[in-house]
């Protein structure tokens, strides 16, 4: 038998920490090509800014879906119907009778994707801050996140009542309307000193385009004052607006609105406007704008038939919060406030400026404000609300605010509406995967 | 190889490996293949067929250059053929052995049987876990022949003959139902097979050489569609020094397959009959290559360095063009590539050291690198033409796609492994087998995983009169999970402000705790010798496979639609015996015989709580103890086990005979146990709830598919019916005529007549052409996963040694 030396074992023993040392560098394979992997993905600018953009397809999914956005707001509450299946069930409130649209309306799952998306990205911007980003970029991709996720909670909310929390420190846990709305308020108030009223665009440049499809300045604080009326919270609502608007120039002042394009998913579609149009009924319109209104301009209004089409001025865009609504949340504030005469002052001139842009005021309603009295106020901010509203999917929002779904809508009971019929029933899938039970009016 | 050799032993075996094609040797570990083709494919695992306890290999297709579904005590959660196929290996080197999804074309038709010495087919925990995590089920390593000593040698050989689809019956075929008027016309009633072979081998003092060259064409039972393979190859061993030698071997392949339209691959033609398929191109070429450099160092007898280097590499590329009038007024134009490659290295250093006259140990150990690269490129385009004009003014006018889809995607991986065997012999009686490997793979946040494994053999037969041997081992091993699912994955949304910005999310968050499955398996095994004439092998295995990685669906206020998680638990176990009979061994007269039988039992031993949230869902009927490989289907609004998609008792009857100079072989094959389920080809809707209960219509079963469409939107599938597919087949037969010495005055050194026929009948109830047609045992209505009519065949041949 032939020995091997010692000397020969000891180099071969030599050896093994050089092969073992580097073993675990040798098996992690750090470019992955043609491939988006979470990990370490976030190195640049443009990829932050990807995620950014990522939560606005999201909520754009959470309110095209299904014509999502009408069917929330002016389909239930039966003043727009569209040519589609569930129209006439969404009308009726028969909002359990289980066609696949209804089930999908009913499923919450779009707007916590957009909140998952909004976390997301706030995990990505902490390591990038003064870094990665300049400051401009991590405030407004920031304040774009946390106000992009308050309007989701805030949607929730209004359609749904009570909703999980999808927050890492309390992930499934029932919020009541009152607490959702509160954490709205904290978001929304954390990013309105984030965001610019202008946005730049690539080349630094100031954008109204891109201003228009982002959160900015205006329309952040009409998130804010929104939620914090829903909260009656008047007087803080109206020192905000106050703070924001008051004697601003128009140019500094955007529209905002969830900007239309493709989706990878085909189900969404691009083009919710074409093909096929935003109906009112004529009985209908002539109630909501008598004769004489300026903004029966906002239809097509054809001599013969039954119903009128609702014009929609500008096709790429899903409106959220137009300029139009600056006045008509200022009165409402003031109102709370208990500043009266302030309040039909802004409603008066939201009015007035209903059908164009808030920098041209003309002739609105035929009705004279100034005669309002602390009775009458409500009625007849909820009946502009309507009138300038319209197609924006706010209306049945604006009537469980204003607490007159009953009025509207005599179907319900006031037992109804206590049971919690103005809020849309939870999907079996939101049931079933959260441990939740059915608002009880829609489980009987 | 001698004619007739004059000792009737060797004179039998090889008259077994000249008609069966294998022989089996160590209780069928290993299978023996001689030069004589035993298959009319180009498909090695073919040759396998029926030979192996445990091996199945199911003909799904009668397409020529498809791989059959090979099993070795393969199990898997979601089975598919990866996920149960065995490690392929050449010469100990693993190759990539599976079919790419872009040309479906086998690598193992890359190599013919000629170049093949021998088949190892490897089965026990002890050898397993010193493979580790590459073959949790089973492994199988060829091993090619060498140059012999002494002067050129030169073999030829050539075959000639025909497929044909035996008494085809268009009613019995899955697709005729289909498309009925076309089905039947593009089966050939029969078509041309020729195999040609040359090699030249020789060597010496300073090595062997051997190299040589085949042909293989098919023009496949279906019309105007085939299969051709040319391979070129050398294995070359130099001896650079005494202590130090080397070994060369290549073996480069081409590979073509022409498919057509109807019958072949379309199962979803808009109207009944396809005219004129002139302008149908579906182009598939591969081309396959497998070099191998084997470095041996031999510090002294005891002591030797070994390293080998592989690298196993295909390209696959599809063009396919679908005219006009096939596809209603449009042309559908793509092209695919897939490039795999796979480089390993394996070193290893082995240390023989006897203690004492009864003591011996055997040590290695050694380190395998293992790289993969997978990467893939498509483009597609259909564009619509303006009306008018014939279908062939619209062929011709071309394509100019203006809506085009590609697709690009890579996947990276590598292994790296180290690992030790200690093989105790004391006395030559008992064996101590001791095994460990540690695998690193890239796949996972955590690294490495360790494979030990322990046998132990005891042989009585020096001590006692019974002529047996008992082994028993246990061990683990373990299976790779899928993609880096680790490291997360994020997705596009769409498109943004006039399309200039993309929005992306998170597809699903990074799976830090990813790993392998883990396989725990128990061999045992007994051989005997009874008599001189008959050898019989017992085993019994159990392999206990835990922690799967599937998906959890997510509650839909996490925003990401699902996690990956690990749990689940599987069993396999079975019996597997093997019987090899010398019956009869004179010289003017010999009988030989092999049997083998598995029976197997697999079954579900742990599932994961809440499971309809799982991507397990459609194991919801399943209960601890019910067969993984049960088929479940809905009768009302409940989920039932309608059948079972495993045989459990399958194997292979072999018989050789020789008289004088004309010698018969045959090999039996059979299955039973498993169960086909035939998808309804009128009962189908999609609708949002299920309102009409099925059948749907007369003479179907109440039984239904339910299948998600996504967004709360399903499919429902009728079923037919379910009917057993046991079978018992004549896979092959062989004649052969031995000239003998009357040749030797042309300097010829052997010559053989043979005629080989395939398949040339089948046992079985199963209403459709071929019980094994279904891959996932259902026969699905769009016939996606359903094979074409397998053919038979019979060739004619002639093999010469210079």
């Amino acid at each position: 038998m032939n020995k091997i030396k010692p000397i020969t074992w000891c180099a071969l023993v030599a050896l093994l920490p050089f092969i073992f040392s580097s073993c675990e560098d040798y098996l992690t394979i750090d470019e992955v090509e043609n491939r988006t992997i979470a990990t370490d993905y976030y190195d640049s600018p443009q990829k932050l800014e990807q995620a950014v953009v990522g939560v606005y397809v999201d909520m754009r999914r959470a309110l095209l879906h299904n014509h999502a956005w009408l069917m929330y707001g002016e389909g239930r509450a039966g003043d727009l119907t569209l040519e589609v299946d569930m129209m006439d069930d969404v009308a009726a409130q028969r909002l359990t009778n289980g066609t696949l649209p209804l089930r999908q309306l009913t499923d919450w799952g779009y707007f916590y994707d957009a909140i998952q998306d909004a976390n997301h990205l706030l995990e990505k911007l902490g390591p990038a801050k003064g870094g990665l980003l300049s400051s401009y970029q991590y405030n407004l991709y920031r304040g774009e996140a946390l106000a992009l996720k308050s309007m989701a909670y805030f949607y929730l909310t209004r359609i749904w009542g009570a909703v999980p929390s999808a927050e890492a420190a309390d992930r499934g846990t029932l919020l009541t309307q009152q607490e959702v709305l509160t954490r709205c308020v904290q978001w929304a108030a954390e990013a309105k000193p984030l965001l610019p009223r202008l946005l730049l665009n690539d080349d630094g440049i100031v954008s109204t385009a891109l201003t228009e499809v982002r959160f900015n300045k205006t329309a952040v604080s009409l998130l804010l004052a929104h939620e914090q009326l829903w909260l009656g919270k008047g007087q803080e609502a109206y020192d905000g607006l106050t703070a924001v608007f008051e004697g601003q120039g128009t140019d500094s002042l955007s529209n905002f609105g969830l900007s239309l394009g493709k989706d990878s998913d085909p189900d969404i579609t691009q083009q919710p406007y074409n093909g096929n149009p935003i109906h009112i009924t004529k009985e209908k319109l002539e109630a909501i704008y008598p004769v004489g209104d300026t903004r029966r301009s906002m239809f097509t209004i054809p001599a013969t038939g039954t119903t009128a089409s609702l014009i929609i001025a500008k096709q790429d865009l899903l409106m959220i919060y137009s300029t139009k609504e600056i006045n008509l949340l200022m009165a409402e504030a003031a109102w709370r406030a208990g500043q009266l005469e302030a309040a039909k002052s802004y409603l008066t001139t939201a009015a007035a400026g209903a059908t164009e842009n808030y920098a041209l005021l003309t002739a609105g309603a035929t009705e004279n404000y100034a005669l309002l009295t602390a009775g009458t106020f409500a009625d007849a901010l909820l009946r502009e609300r309507q009138r300038i509203l319209m197609g924006s999917g706010q209306r049945f929002f604006d009537l469980i605010r204003f607490d007159k779904v009953g009025q509207f809508l005599p179907s319900y009971t006031e037992g109804d509406l206590a049971q919690g019929a103005a809020y849309w029933p939870l999907s079996a899938q939101s049931i079933q995967t959260n441990g939740l039970a059915q608002n009880e009016y829609w489980s009987n | 190889m001698k004619l007739l050799p004059k000792d009737v032993w060797k004179f039998t075996v090889a008259v077994l490996a000249s008609f069966a094609g294998l022989h089996s040797i160590q209780a069928q570990e290993v299978l023996v293949l001689d030069s004589l083709p035993a298959t009319n494919t180009a498909s090695l695992e073919n040759l396998l067929q029926g030979q192996a306890a445990g091996l199945q290999v199911k003909s799904w297709t009668g397409t020529a250059g498809s791989q059959s579904i090979i099993n070795l005590r393969g199990l898997h959660l979601n089975t598919t053929d990866e996920s149960t196929m065995p490690l392929f290996m050449v010469n100990g080197v693993p190759i990539i052995a599976n079919p790419s999804a872009v040309t479906g074309i086998n690598p193992l038709t890359y190599y013919s049987a000629e170049q093949i010495e021998r088949v190892e087919i490897i089965k026990d925990i002890d050898q397993l876990a010193a493979l580790g995590v590459q073959a949790p089920n089973g492994a199988i390593n060829l091993i090619i022949k060498e140059g012999t000593s002494g002067p050129l040698h030169v073999h030829a050989h050539a075959a000639a003959g025909v497929d044909y689809v035996a008494g085809f019956d268009a009613g019995k075929d899955a697709f005729y139902n289909y498309h009925s008027a076309s089905r039947e016309a593009v089966y050939a009633k029969q078509s041309l097979i020729q195999r040609q072979h040359i090699s030249v081998d020789g060597g010496g003092d300073y090595g062997s050489y051997l190299f040589g060259m085949n042909n293989y064409m098919a023009s496949g039972a279906i019309k105007d569609a085939g299969f051709q393979r040319q391979n070129l190859f050398v294995n070359a061993k130099y001896k650079i020094a005494e202590p130090f030698s080397i070994q060369f071997y290549t073996n480069l392949a081409l590979a073509d397959r022409d498919g057509r339209y109807a019958g072949q691959y379309n199962r979803d033609l808009s109207g009944t009959e396809v005219a004129d398929e002139g302008f149908f191109m579906d182009d598939n070429k591969n081309v396959g290559l497998l070099s191998s450099m084997d470095l041996v160092y031999r510090f002294s007898p005891n002591f030797h360095l070994r390293s080998v280097a592989g690298l196993s590499y295909e390209t696959a590329g599809r063009d396919l063009y679908i005219p006009s009038n096939i596809l209603d007024g449009e042309v559908l134009a793509g092209s695919e590539a897939f490039k795999r490659q796979m480089l390993s290295v394996h070193t290893s250093l082995n240390y023989t050291h006897r203690f004492s006259e009864l003591l011996n140990l055997k040590v290695t150990v050694g380190n395998q690198i293992v790289n993969s690269d997978y990467r893939i490129t498509a483009v597609e385009g259909m564009k619509g033409l303006e009306s008018g004009g014939s279908d062939y003014v619209k062929v011709v006018t071309g394509y100019n796609a203006n809506q085009a889809k590609a697709y690009s995607d890579s996947e990276r991986e590598k292994l790296l492994s180290f690992y030790g065997t200690l093989n105790w012999d004391y006395k030559q009686k008992f064996f101590l087998n001791m095994v460990a490997r540690a695998d690193g793979s890239s796949l996972y946040q955590n690294k490495w995983a360790l494979y030990p494994a322990l046998s132990l053999v005891y042989d009585l037969r020096g001590d006692t009169d019974l002529p047996a041997r008992f082994k028993v081992g246990y061990g683990k091993t373990g299976q790779r999970s899928g993609p880096e699912q680790y490291r997360g994955e994020l997705v596009g949304l769409g498109d943004y402000y006039g399309g200039n910005k993309l929005g992306i999310t998170q597809l699903y968050a990074p799976f830090t705790d990813a790993k392998s499955v883990d396989i725990y398996q128990f061999d045992a095994k007994v051989d005997v010798d009874i008599q001189s004439y008959l050898r019989m092998e017992l085993g019994y295995f159990n392999k206990r496979y835990r922690d799967f990685t599937y998906m959890r669906f997510l509650p839909n206020i996490q925003g990401l639609d699902y996690a990956f998680e690990t749990g689940a638990a599987l069993q396999l176990h079975g019996l597997e015996m093997n019987a090899q009979g010398q019956w009869i061994r004179r010289k003017a007269f010999s009988w030989a015989s092999n049997l083998n039988v598995a029976a197997y039992r697999n079954s579900v031993t742990e599932l994961p709580a809440d499971l309809q949230q799982t991507s397990l869902t459609h194991l919801s009927a399943l209960t601890t103890g019910d067969r993984i490989s049960s088929l479940v289907a809905y009768e009302g609004s409940q989920s039932r086990i309608i059948g079972n998609g495993q045989p459990e008792l399958f194997g292979g009857l072999t018989n050789d005979l020789r008289v004088g100079k004309v010698a018969l072989g045959f090999t039996l094959t059979y299955s039973f146990g498993a169960d086909a389920v035939l998808e309804s080809y009128e009962s189908a809707y999609v609708a949002e709830q299920l309102q009409a209960g099925f059948p749907m219509a007369t003479g179907e079963t109440a039984f239904y598919f339910k299948n998600d469409l996504g967004k709360e939107s399903f499919r429902y599938q009728g079923i037919e019916r379910i009917e057993s597919v046991d079978f018992v087949r004549l896979g092959r037969v062989g004649v052969a005529y031995h000239f003998g010495d009357d040749l030797q005055k042309w300097k010829i050194r052997d010559a053989a007549l043979t005629l080989t026929g395939e398949n040339l009948w089948t046992f079985s109830s199963y209403s459709g052409l071929n019980p094994e047609e279904n891959i996932t045992c259902i026969r699905k209505a769009d016939l996606g996963y359903t094979g074409t009519a397998l053919p038979a065949s019979i060739v004619l041949g002639m093999k010469l040694t210079f």
